[in-house]
């Protein structure tokens, strides 16, 4: 707690010398500044969220979100019950955690690496390339890994072929394909992603390091006993949010990528939402399940941050 | 006094601005339209557009149009998500399954009494059949314009490749496979690497055309089940539900194990489906004439492939004798208007400009551009591109943003056949042009399958068609084993999932409208 | 950084192991961009497999998608629409990002706890495309540009983390300007933000790429052809194969279909290739003082 006595000599004032009200008037400037912000979050988040009462409802574009009927909870049942509903949020989770398994370390590994090095133009250059294929959109995407994982003009079945072996159809694979999706995936957005730790990595304390030099502490003792540790909040930040929006699993990606023969691991719960709730105008059902999406993701970021704040102290709140 | 004829001046002043405002908004009607653009990529018409000018004088249309995303699945989000918002414009082009999404929502008007407003129209653009096209429950909500012409696909096959092996044109359906086998073992090209196929083919899906696509039809059609429908009164019902359907099955099934079919065939797109023929990648295909023939799209293969030769090949005959290279049906752009319109009054002006479109002057003017500019006539009364300034030619770059609204107006006549598919020569010195082809695909035999696109979906449409072209495709490429005992299974599963009353409704339903065959 | 002490071989080896891992994920990375590359370039007239591609060499390529491309009015136009989007964007975003994430980490706020779930309940559930839609046409935003940025302009994930980097400021700094008498704003304005540049270059860099790739918002929102971003005419390039129907002309002349893509690709994701090395070099800095707290 901070402490009060510089305070009270300088306001002199009576009765309003309560810390709550000490703090609104100086930071009254702030929340004025902030109004504006706060204005626009109520209404680009919140309005939205009021029409998203057309989950309950059998959504009539002439009647509008208030005209439209009632439904009760109809969509969602359509949406538990339809034929496809066990395996698509199968499907969605295990893209979400096989994303989040893969790409966080990494990141995490990746940004270490290029703290670590020393080599001015190794470090640079890796930086630079790195981080390049985030602007590529999953159109191009496609183009490239069909290049790299054709089975009859591919450089990796190439080789394959070379080697002895029989050429794999990976994107048309079912045992395949998921690894292709969560790869790919984690090799677009390593590099990007590593930003964010590279700047927490760039916030530690100097000082910290020349402290564990001096005592003798070799470098994969710095890295493990400080480095990793000192951007611990930040990664259990990135990863409580990442289990909030465990449902979605990328759907660009996805749509570009899958094809029938491997819908049974591919479809996911937004690309089903595509064919089924956009595609049909049944926004109703659309809206429900992205209502479900985010109840089941606040329940996980409530359920981790209690047991990630007891075992290491940080949490997202 | 001198205020007083000071005030009066102001307000005669005034009354004059005033009067003109409501002159000038008199005048003006604005049409706002999303169109399905020629080639979306080109860009949009010039905001100097003669056609702007032209409604503006003549008929007081102040035109705004918008092009439609060219990816299908874009354009029915966008279309939905306005419609959602009630924020329509006035007239859209939208495809069948939204469209009627919207008559139920009441989000399209009934266009009944304006067909008799547009004159110049009826003759080529409105028949029964188009009329029929639209009209739900007694009611027109739309219009139907003629789209692309129909039977304009067929086999091929590379004649040069069956010279080389010494082989004869394939009639049956063992002699193709026996073809496709040579093509893929015999190294037809000559360049002694193992990287030609025989069948070239993409999961292609239409309304009509499902399962595994309209690649596939020829072979489906062997065994007398192409496309999704079929619309005998003896035998209606979904082709995958029939036990010529597993046999059909069966034939795919053995091109892809025996390797002789492009083994990239389930994850191409159409791009590189073309890319790959013009490469020299498989020796046989279904493909559509221009996109083989015309002259800019086959000279990346002829500039590979000198000597290369794509052959018309009659669609082969299966073990009854049967044959089809696919299936045809009406072939329509629905159009459809806002109610929104409508109530604001523009009936008459949507009318008149679509009407003018298809005199003569409009015709011309959007089809092809400005004579002299954009096309010019020749000896035989023929638009060509030749004669003309080459960067302002239609078919330039610059020249495709004023044809951007052509599919309105073309209905596949004689002259803009000729003026779309000239003739040119080839690298080894042989005149080829789309219309090579045409003729030829046209005689063959295809399945009629009229009516079918007006089947009203099934109420699990989505699930359902994927349940059974995922199916389908699992059973062909070996995923799951193609028994009997699995096809029936996946047959009662079909129904479970609403296929057998989906069936029933769409029975009654082409019943009523005199469709079965 | 580190002091001149002699190397133990521990170290050493610690060094060499992270170069190698840093040449193999090069390589990683080199190998598709360069096969993009040469995608790009190939020429109408190339027969070969993907390997033989990418060994193409340079006087062989052909820049006929390159100037198709540039040639054409319609790219220029939605290339100058897509950075009035990106400048508008980025600065509409941390206008209203900055006092709502500095306002979250100061812990003595009253009524922090309330505006924390405020700020998270948004992100958890994302309410889809309808109720979005429904809002900005109501808002008359439609046809504007800021339809395509304003929806997005406060990003809860970026938020939260510039939060924590203004909570990683020591509090000793915001103390002593406090004890002057200062009010919150002046402690933004004068203490804060002049620390913050590393954090401001990269959430804006965040959000400048997310505006500058979204298609979607430009695709439901912006109808006059004059105002469609880089984004749209490229879905349309990659995509048009599911509807061009009149096949017959290609609208990009010789260049084989697949060059034109990668290339389109390339050429919309050069603005950001040029920005990032001038922002890197505030990264490299190590100004902060204080680790970052949680």
């Amino acid at each position: 707690m901070r402490s009060e006595t510089g305070a009270i000599e300088l306001k002199a004032s009576a009765g309003r010398s309560h810390p709550f009200w000490k703090n609104l008037k100086r930071q009254k400037s702030v929340y004025l500044l902030a109004s504006i912000s706060l204005i626009y979050f109520v209404v680009f988040k919140y309005v939205p969220i009021w029409n998203a009462q057309i989950a309950f409802k059998d959504f009539m574009a002439l009647d509008g979100v208030l005209g439209s009927p009632w439904v009760g909870l109809q969509n969602f049942r359509d949406f538990v019950n339809s034929y496809y509903f066990w395996e698509l949020i199968r499907n969605t989770v295990m893209y979400s955690i096989g994303k989040m398994l893969a790409s966080i370390p990494a990141a995490i590994f990746l940004s270490v690496s290029l703290y670590e090095c020393r080599n001015y133009y190794l470090r640079k250059t890796v930086q630079t390339i790195a981080y390049l294929p985030h602007f590529l959109s999953w159109v191009i995407m496609y183009a490239i890994l069909l290049a790299i994982l054709s089975p009859s003009s591919g450089i990796l079945n190439d080789l394959i072929k070379l080697m002895g072996g029989k050429p794999i159809s990976f994107l048309t694979e079912t045992k395949a394909f998921p690894w292709i999706v969560v790869l790919s995936d984690t090799w677009k957005e390593m590099g990007w992603s590593a930003i964010i730790f590279l700047a927490a990595l760039m916030g530690i304390d100097p000082s910290l390091f020349e402290a564990a030099t001096v005592e003798g502490a070799s470098a994969w003792q710095r890295v493990r006993h400080i480095t990793l540790p000192s951007i611990r909040p930040v990664i259990v930040m990135v990863v409580l949010l990442r289990l909030g929006t465990i449902l979605d699993a990328g759907f660009n990606q996805i749509f570009m990528l899958y094809s029938l023969p491997v819908y049974s691991v591919a479809d996911i719960i937004d690309t089903w939402i595509y064919r089924q709730g956009l595609l049909e105008f049944r926004f109703g059902l659309a809206t429900a399940v992205g209502l479900f999406k985010g109840l089941f993701g606040l329940m996980l970021i409530v359920v981790s941050n209690k047991l990630i704040k007891r075992r290491t102290g940080s949490g997202l709140y | 006094m001198k205020k007083m004829k000071g005030i009066l001046f102001c307000f005669v002043f005034a009354l004059l601005v005033a009067g003109s405002a409501f002159a000038q908004a008199d005048k003006l009607t604005t049409i706002e339209m999303w169109y399905g653009a020629a080639i979306t990529e080109a860009g949009p018409p010039p905001d100097d557009w003669v056609v702007y000018k032209l409604l503006r004088e003549k008929f007081g249309i102040d035109l705004k149009i918008t092009a439609e995303p060219s990816n299908e699945n874009d354009q029915d989000v966008k279309i939905l998500a306005a419609a959602a918002a009630n924020q329509l414009p006035d007239i859209f082009m939208v495809r069948r399954d939204p469209w009627q999404v919207l008559i139920k929502q009441g989000l399209v008007a009934p266009v009944d009494d304006m067909y008799a407003l547009m004159p110049n129209r009826a003759p080529n653009h409105f028949d029964k059949d188009s009329i029929a096209f639209t009209t739900i429950r007694g009611k027109s909500y739309g219009f139907a314009f003629p789209g692309s012409l129909q039977k304009n696909e067929g086999l091929v096959i590379r004649k040069d490749w069956l010279d080389k092996l010494g082989l004869k044109m394939p009639a049956t359906l063992d002699e193709l496979y026996d073809v496709c086998h040579a093509f893929t073992f015999k190294d037809p090209d000559g360049n002694g690497k193992h990287d030609t196929y025989g069948y070239g083919a993409f999961v292609e899906l239409f309304d009509q055309e499902q399962y595994l696509g309209r690649r596939f039809d020829p072979i489906m059609g062997a065994f007398g089940v192409a496309g999704t429908w079929n619309m005998t009164a003896a035998n209606f019902g979904l082709n995958a539900k029939k036990p010529e359907f597993f046999e059909a099955l069966q034939f795919v099934k053995k091109l892809v194990d025996n390797k002789v079919i492009d083994p990239d065939w389930p994850s191409l797109k159409k791009d590189d489906f073309r890319a790959a023929w013009k490469q020299g990648k498989f020796g046989v295909m279904r493909e559509q004439m221009a996109a083989l023939a015309a002259a800019a799209n086959y000279a990346p293969f002829d500039k590979n492939f000198p000597n290369g030769e794509w052959a018309a090949l009659p669609p082969p005959k299966g073990p009854k004798g049967l044959s089809a290279t696919g299936i045809y049906d009406s072939n329509y752009r629905i159009y459809a208007v806002s109610p929104k319109a409508i109530k604001a009054g523009k009936k008459e002006a949507i009318a008149k400009f679509l009407d003018w479109m298809a005199t003569d002057e409009g015709y011309k003017l959007i089809g092809w551009g400005v004579e002299g500019v954009n096309y010019s006539m020749d000896a035989n009364g023929d638009i060509t591109d030749k004669n003309v300034p080459a960067d302002t030619k239609f078919s330039s770059p610059k020249g495709q943003t004023v044809t951007q609204l052509r599919n309105m107006v073309f209905y596949n006549s004689d002259l803009e056949l000729a003026a779309r598919y000239p003739y040119y020569k080839t690298a080894n010195g042989r005149t080829l042009g789309p219309r090579t082809y045409l003729g030829t695909f046209q005689s063959y035999p295809w399945t009629n399958v009229t009516g079918s696109g007006t089947i009203a979906p099934s109420p699990n449409n989505a699930d359902l068609k994927r349940y059974i072209n995922q199916s389908v495709q699992e059973f062909v490429l070996g995923k799951t084993p193609l028994t009997k005992a699995n096809f029936d299974a996946f047959v009662v599963q079909m129904d479970k999932l609403g296929a057998a009353a989906w069936e029933k409704a769409a029975r009654q339903q082409m019943e009523d409208n005199g469709y079965l065959q | 950084m580190k002091s001149a002490i002699r190397l133990t071989t521990s170290d050493r080896l610690f060094h060499v192991i992270v170069n190698t891992c840093l040449l193999l994920i090069l390589a990683l990375f080199v190998i598709p961009i360069w096969s993009t590359i040469t995608l790009s370039f190939r020429p109408n007239t190339f027969i070969g497999s993907a390997l033989d591609g990418m060994l193409l060499p340079p006087w062989e390529w052909s820049t006929a998608a390159y100037k198709a491309l540039l040639g054409h009015r319609t790219f220029i136009v939605s290339i100058f629409n897509s950075f009035r989007i990106f400048l508008e964007g980025v600065a509409s975003a941390l206008f209203l990002t900055v006092p709502l994430a500095y306002l979250l980490s100061i812990k003595t706020l009253p009524g922090r706890k309330f505006l924390y779930g405020l700020v998270l309940v948004p992100y958890l559930f994302n309410v889809g495309l309808i109720p979005n839609y429904l809002l900005v046409s109501k808002l008359g935003l439609m046809d504007h540009l800021a339809a395509v940025y304003l929806p997005g302009a406060i990003s809860v994930y970026n938020t939260l983390i510039m939060k924590s980097f203004f909570e990683g400021i020591p509090e000793e700094l915001k103390e002593s300007a406090r004890i002057d008498g200062a009010s919150e704003l002046a402690v933004l304005w004068k203490i804060i933000l002049p620390l913050s540049k590393p954090i401001l270059l990269t959430i804006g860099l965040y959000y400048g790429v997310h505006f500058w790739n979204d298609f979607f918002n430009a695709m439901l929102y912006i109808n006059d052809s004059a105002l469609q971003p880089l984004p749209i005419l490229l879905r349309n390039i990659l995509l048009s194969s599911g509807m061009n129907e009149y096949v017959e002309v290609n609208a990009f002349g010789e260049a084989p279909i697949a060059a034109i893509k990668a290339a389109s690709v390339l050429l919309a994701a050069i603005p950001m290739l040029v920005a990032y090395p001038f922002i890197q070099k505030y990264f490299v800095k190590g100004t902060m003082l204080g680790s970052v707290k949680g």
